[in-house]
């Protein structure tokens, strides 16, 4: 058996909500399995509505959140034995998180070079300014920009996308294995949106980095990933090859959530076609008093 | 400037119910006695025909926000309307609603105009039931018994598949699809001549999304009022709207029926706008735009959109492209296009 990069197995995670009498669990995750091989790199996508859990598996992936039952393993390193600094760091080292939102994922009053050369600082123990500085570069390179275009700026003074690339550039310099990007094109740019999903790709295949890729937008899951997962209400309803999974969903939701995504073109009866859930057979608006 | 205006006097526009002519709307500042402007929107002209939807699209900063804003009259300092009009058919006469009397706001407001803003959840007073709000804003507009315009209310509820429960309900015991839902309800009861939705269905789930949109269509049919839609998801203008501006860095780049600029579109950034999106079932390579959107506060001379342009020449670096009628009824500003077409 090939070894597992990243092991989830049988996990469930429930939010308890109300107080003694009115007691409500809500199973946020409920029983998901999947298996990432190492050395395999692959783009999987998590896909699925909001309140869909997408967000809670991967905080358990990122060992922010603890799993109410299963195990998640790491490099066959259980996440729950993971205590003390010197254990947290060298997870760090493995996984990596890309947010939803770069602006709000920066100090607006904190450099940007601060990041990179604190983090980097971390990672590889005590260095001279100089082979931090470069790491940095060479890190900044990997995603289309330089240390002179960031040397100095602070968050404001760039655009979304170019402030997502810094993020993705301070997650590599840990050189991962495992990139955890929740939503990270949905606050981008629409002419910026597709380097960014480019980019993953290039990490894909130029530097082995396997990447978790959490989304709502079922076009740019099916441009990018290998895999696809459909979360519906905490459960895995459907998984497998991309291009299978949404050119031929099995499961009822998939092909729901397929026939929702508005397609960029103009169909002649386009507009007739999705009356929705208006019901025109209701008695009429109210008129207005003249 | 001139040029612009008579471009905008297609036969189809004989009485739009919104002009908007050469708008420019500025934020100034002064910093440590240093003026700054940004110019959000800047020289903006286009009407909007009765009875139709048209949409808005631009990336953010490219000032659809400010220009909605402006068209609402919304104007809070530092930004101020610099230059150019603002006319409806609803209210003649006063160029813009920032220059009409508060008495002409309260009577045209959900009655002739009504605005879905951008997170409008947020419409809801979090403390107060739902129905509070309708009683607010809706029945001063409307009159008449408190229960028959209970009974109203409720019909229109339902027309929105919303149970009457959800009046006395608060916001936050209400699902995101429900709350805009009663917030286009909200909007659509006293039967306004002119919506405007900056980003209605952003916020909400593919599945929600679809439902919200395919209502306001219906609602607007039956109605025959008028919607101005901004979103930047080009999927959203492709099944909702009738008429299609798109916006870059302050400007109208490019207008035209939304078919017409889904099939063809003139202006560089929407053509690559267009084909970057990602559909199902096609796997060709798509590539993002180099460079980025530009500083407003600092935009590049001649047009906007020439740093990033793969067809950009001396004359878009030095001059600024007036929008003209390329085609019927299809307005760009490129001096690519217009060489293209003469040659």
């Amino acid at each position: 058996m090939n070894h597992l990069l990243l092991d989830v197995c049988e996990v469930s995670k429930t939010f308890v909500r109300g107080g003694l009498l009115s007691r409500q669990t809500i199973a946020a995750v409920n029983q998901v399995s999947f298996q990432l091989v190492a050395g395999r790199p692959e783009i999987l996508s998590v896909i699925g509505g909001s309140g869909g859990g997408k967000t809670t598996l991967a905080r358990m992936i990122l060992n922010i959140e603890a799993p109410t039952s299963g195990k998640l393993l790491l490099d066959g390193i259980d996440l729950a034995a993971i205590t003390g600094s010197a254990a947290r760091l060298a997870f760090m080292h493995k996984v990596q998180p890309i947010f939803q939102n770069p602006f709000e994922s920066f100090n607006p009053l904190k450099r940007l070079d601060r990041y990179l050369f604190v983090t980097r600082r971390r990672f590889s123990g005590a260095a001279g300014q100089g082979t931090i500085e470069a790491a940095v570069d060479a890190a900044l390179h990997k995603v289309g920009l330089s240390l002179e275009e960031v040397r100095h700026r602070y968050p404001h003074e760039l655009s979304g996308g170019q402030l997502q690339r810094v993020a993705i550039a301070r997650a590599l310099l840990a050189e991962p294995k495992l990139l955890v990007a929740d939503e990270p094109v949905s606050m981008i740019d629409a002419s910026l949106r597709m380097s960014i999903v480019n980019l993953f790709r290039t990490l894909r295949d130029d530097l082995g980095i396997s990447i978790i890729y959490i989304t709502h937008d079922l076009a740019t899951a099916y441009y990018v990933s290998d895999r696809i997962m459909i979360m519906q209400e905490g459960r895995i309803v459907e998984c497998g090859d991309a291009r299978t999974v949404l050119n031929a969903p099995r499961h009822s939701y998939t092909r729901q959530l397929r026939d929702a995504v508005l397609v960029p073109e103009v169909a002649d009866a386009a507009c007739g076609a999705s009356p929705g859930i208006y019901d025109p057979t209701s008695p009429a608006a109210p008129e207005r008093r003249t | 400037m001139h040029a612009n205006v008579q471009q905008a006097e297609t036969p189809g526009d004989v009485q739009p119910i919104l002009r908007v002519r050469d708008l420019q709307a500025h934020y100034r500042t002064t910093h440590l006695g240093l003026r700054r402007g940004v110019r959000a929107v800047d020289g903006v002209s286009f009407n909007v025909r009765r009875g139709e939807i048209f949409g808005l699209a631009g990336e953010s900063s490219s000032g659809k926000t400010t220009l909605i804003k402006s068209i609402a009259g919304v104007i809070r300092p530092p930004l101020e309307i610099v230059g150019g009009t603002v006319d409806f058919a609803f209210l003649p006469g006063f160029g813009g609603l920032h220059r009409a009397p508060p008495a002409e706001l309260a009577r045209i407001r959900w009655r002739h105009l009504s605005y879905i803003v951008q997170g409008s959840m947020s419409v809801l007073n979090p403390v107060r039931r739902v129905e509070s709000a309708f009683l607010d804003f809706a029945y001063p507009h409307i009159g008449g018994h408190r229960k028959q315009f209970e009974q109203q209310v409720i019909a229109h509820l339902a027309r929105m598949r919303l149970e009457p429960s959800v009046l006395t309900a608060f916001p936050h015991e209400l699902s995101g699809g429900m709350r805009q839902r009663a917030t286009l309800a909200l909007a659509t009861i006293c039967r306004p001549d002119f919506i405007i939705a900056d980003e209605p269905t952003t916020a909400l789930d593919v599945l929600v999304q679809k439902e919200v949109l395919g209502m306001m269509r219906g609602i607007q049919r039956e109605t025959g009022s008028s919607i101005l839609l901004v979103t930047h998801d080009m999927g959203v203008h492709a099944h909702v709207t009738d008429r299609l501006g798109i916006m870059y860095a302050g400007r109208l780049v490019e207008e035209a029926a939304t078919a017409e600029i889904f099939r063809n579109p003139l202006h560089p950034y929407t053509r690559h706008l267009i084909s970057s999106l990602p559909r199902i079932g096609d796997d060709a390579p798509r590539a993002g735009l180099v460079g980025s959107p530009p500083n407003l506060a600092d935009p590049p001379p001649g047009c906007r959109f020439h740093p990033r342009c793969p067809l950009a020449t001396e004359i878009c670096r030095g001059e600024v492209p007036a929008i003209r009628e390329a085609d019927n009824g299809h307005r760009v500003a490129c001096f690519a296009v217009e060489r293209g077409s003469r040659a």
